[in-house]
């Protein structure tokens, strides 16, 4: 078993205030780790962290992606190495055209391949494609960046991106929240599709109904900055039952 | 010469020069110069250079370097007329000032629906250069003006302005270009538009660059008329870049829309001074205002002030705002999480800002240009 991304005595602050102290964290090409904890154990500073988020420092600690030390990478440097982040909020960008952000993204990863662009006929072909493929709307190639979509419009764009984007680092970050159960089995689908022996999921959340659709190889506790514990989706199945006390104070 | 130096005496226009004498120049204390620096421009010595008619070229446009037309289009009858009659209610000194310096006015009637471009060029170092357009929009009559100015001059201080009669059921629109690129360079445009009833006014704004430009338009709408008024500032270096407006309703149920768009960065300033004036007989008008500003670091600085007064009691709208912060830093880092870079990235939030006036103006020749020179002035 290969590793893709090794997490190494990783702290991090946001302003003045330390959230990661210390994680250890090691994860797998072709496997899908999910990551829980409770509010503020630092699951959502971990995956900022990982992309390069600005109001995220690093202050002591490796994260290794495929062997390389990322932590002073630009964030736009660590997604052309193939990490990608599912966002929690995606953001609205009125006036950017869904289909033109998209083509753009591509065409960044394409180049920096060494890959030709896509002009705009083929990638509307693929786009096209891919869109049928989940049951989206055609219309919302039209329509700009996240500007008005629905909570479930807004995850399943994530992960028209991702498919577009063949990402080999997903991070999921609480893709399941706002979902009814027709669109998070519908986004889950979707996750289980590009799963393959080459990509490493890591799927943030606080409940346990996506991991029934999307089964984890491992499942990390955090709290408090710290992974906790590290083991298969039995530990899911305590904390349905015990709740975080059951892994007692830090 | 100074500003003050001027000698207007001898002026023709009789009424301008009541008005001067009544108003005075403006000074820094004058709220539409308030923030703009008029002094040290004023203070400069120039040189009073007055535009001499000359023989024009046949082209399909219009082109009037320092005043004069150079190049027209064969069919378009242009005249230079005495400057004589003008708006007795303008709020800025320098329209009056512009007038009595003027001893004719480039005068083009339309009575065709037309499509007209124009292109000025500011050539003269240290001139004072003073030159004015009548545009006459003949009733039922619709044109678009799309203007192009070309800043070539240093040290110069160029009064220019528009007066624009729309008549009955016509239609103006205005898009006019502005790209300055010498910083010792200033332009006071004073421009007056009167649009009779059921006539339409639509403009486009576009200030780009370092050099010290203000245009105050004062905008009067009869009953049923229109006014759609939008404008962008992308401002740099010690740029003063800035519009100011009074718009006044004056017909009932009359509609004015306004939409300011303003990119600030370096030690320049944008401002955006806009007045809305519901008049006593303007029943049932509407009347909107907006303005947006991002400023791309700490020394930008945009004033802006929307501005209304309602003299009536019976007014269907009137709604106005303005904000003023820095790019969406959470919208940056979604399309660098992506793999764009961040030199394009904030290029994609800025048009994303711009996307409502562009939309508007439904050209994606302009918005082109518009990119273009966004990159070139990066």
């Amino acid at each position: 078993m290969s590793t893709m991304m090794k997490i190494d005595n990783l702290h991090a602050k946001i302003g003045e205030k330390e959230i990661l102290k210390g994680i250890d964290l090691e994860l797998f090409k072709g496997k899908v780790h999910a990551v829980m904890g409770p509010n503020g154990a630092g699951k959502s500073t971990l995956s900022k962290a990982i992309v390069g988020h600005p109001d995220v420092e690093v202050t002591e600690g490796k994260i290794l992606y495929k062997d390389k030390n990322i932590v002073d990478l630009e964030p736009e440097e660590r997604a052309l190495e193939g990490i990608f982040m599912s966002f929690q909020h995606p953001v609205e960008i009125p006036g950017v055209n869904n289909a033109y952000f998209l083509r753009t993204a591509l065409n960044a990863k394409r180049k920096h391949e060494g890959l030709k662009p896509l002009n705009a006929a083929e990638f509307l072909r693929l786009l096209k494609e891919k869109i049928k493929e989940l049951g989206m709307k055609e219309e919302m190639i039209h329509r700009s960046l996240n500007e008005g979509f629905s909570g479930g419009e807004k995850k399943l764009n994530e992960i028209l991106q991702m498919e577009i984007l063949e990402p080999d680092f997903v991070i999921l970050d609480e893709i399941d929240s706002g979902l009814d159960i027709d669109a998070l089995k519908k986004v889950s689908e979707a996750i289980n599709n590009m799963r393959d022996s080459n990509r490493t999921f890591m799927i943030i959340t606080h409940y346990r109904k996506i991991l029934d659709y999307i089964e984890p190889d491992y499942v990390h506790v955090l709290k408090s900055g710290k992974v906790l514990r590290t083991g298969g989706i039995e530990i899911v199945d305590a904390l349905e039952k015990e709740g975080y006390k059951i892994f007692g104070e830090e | 010469m100074r500003v003050a130096d001027i000698n207007l005496q001898a002026a023709s226009n009789k009424a301008a020069l009541q008005k001067i004498k009544s108003m005075g120049l403006p000074t820094p204390k004058t709220e539409h110069y308030r923030y703009f620096g008029i002094k040290p421009i004023f203070d400069k010595e120039y040189t009073l250079v007055t535009p001499t008619p000359a023989k024009k070229e046949i082209a399909d446009h219009i082109e009037i370097v320092d005043g004069v037309v150079t190049k027209a289009p064969r069919n378009l009858y242009i005249e230079y007329a005495k400057s004589t009659k003008i708006d007795d209610s303008h709020y800025d000194q320098v329209y009056y000032l512009s007038h009595l310096l003027v001893p004719h006015t480039i005068t083009i009637e339309i009575e065709e629906d037309s499509d007209i471009t124009i292109i000025h060029k500011f050539t003269q170092n240290g001139a004072l250069l003073p030159y004015r357009i009548h545009f006459v929009i003949k009733p039922n009559t619709h044109v678009q003006i799309t203007e192009d100015e070309f800043i070539l001059a240093q040290n110069a201080l160029y009064l220019y302005g528009y007066d624009i009669d729309i008549q009955k059921d016509a239609s103006c629109k205005l898009v006019q270009n502005r790209v300055s690129n010498f910083d010792e360079f200033a332009l006071i445009a004073s421009h007056s538009i009167r649009c009779e009833t059921n006539a339409t006014f639509e403009l486009f704004t576009f200030d780009f660059g370092n050099a010290k430009t203000l245009h105050n338009y004062h905008i009067q709408l009869g009953e049923h008329a229109q006014c759609d008024a939008n404008h962008v500032i992308f401002a740099k270096e010690s740029a003063r870049l800035g519009n100011t407006f009074h718009i006044e309703n004056r017909g009932k149920e009359s509609k004015t829309s306004q939409l300011s768009r303003n990119i600030i960065k370096d030690a320049a300033r944008g401002i955006f001074d806009g007045l809305l004036i519901v008049k006593n007989p303007a029943k049932y008008s509407a009347i909107y205002q907006d303005s947006k500003t991002i400023l791309l670091n700490d020394g930008a600085y945009m004033v802006s002030k929307p501005q209304m007064e309602i003299y009536t009691e019976f007014i269907s709208e009137a709604t106005h705002g303005s904000t003023t912060g820095h790019l969406d830093q959470e919208a940056l880092f979604y399309l660098r999480q992506r793999g764009i870079d961040k030199r394009q990235a904030k290029e994609m939030l800025v048009l994303s800002f711009l996307n409502e006036i562009f939309e508007k103006l439904g050209d994606e020749k302009i918005k082109e240009e518009f990119i273009k020179l966004y990159e070139e002035q990066q």
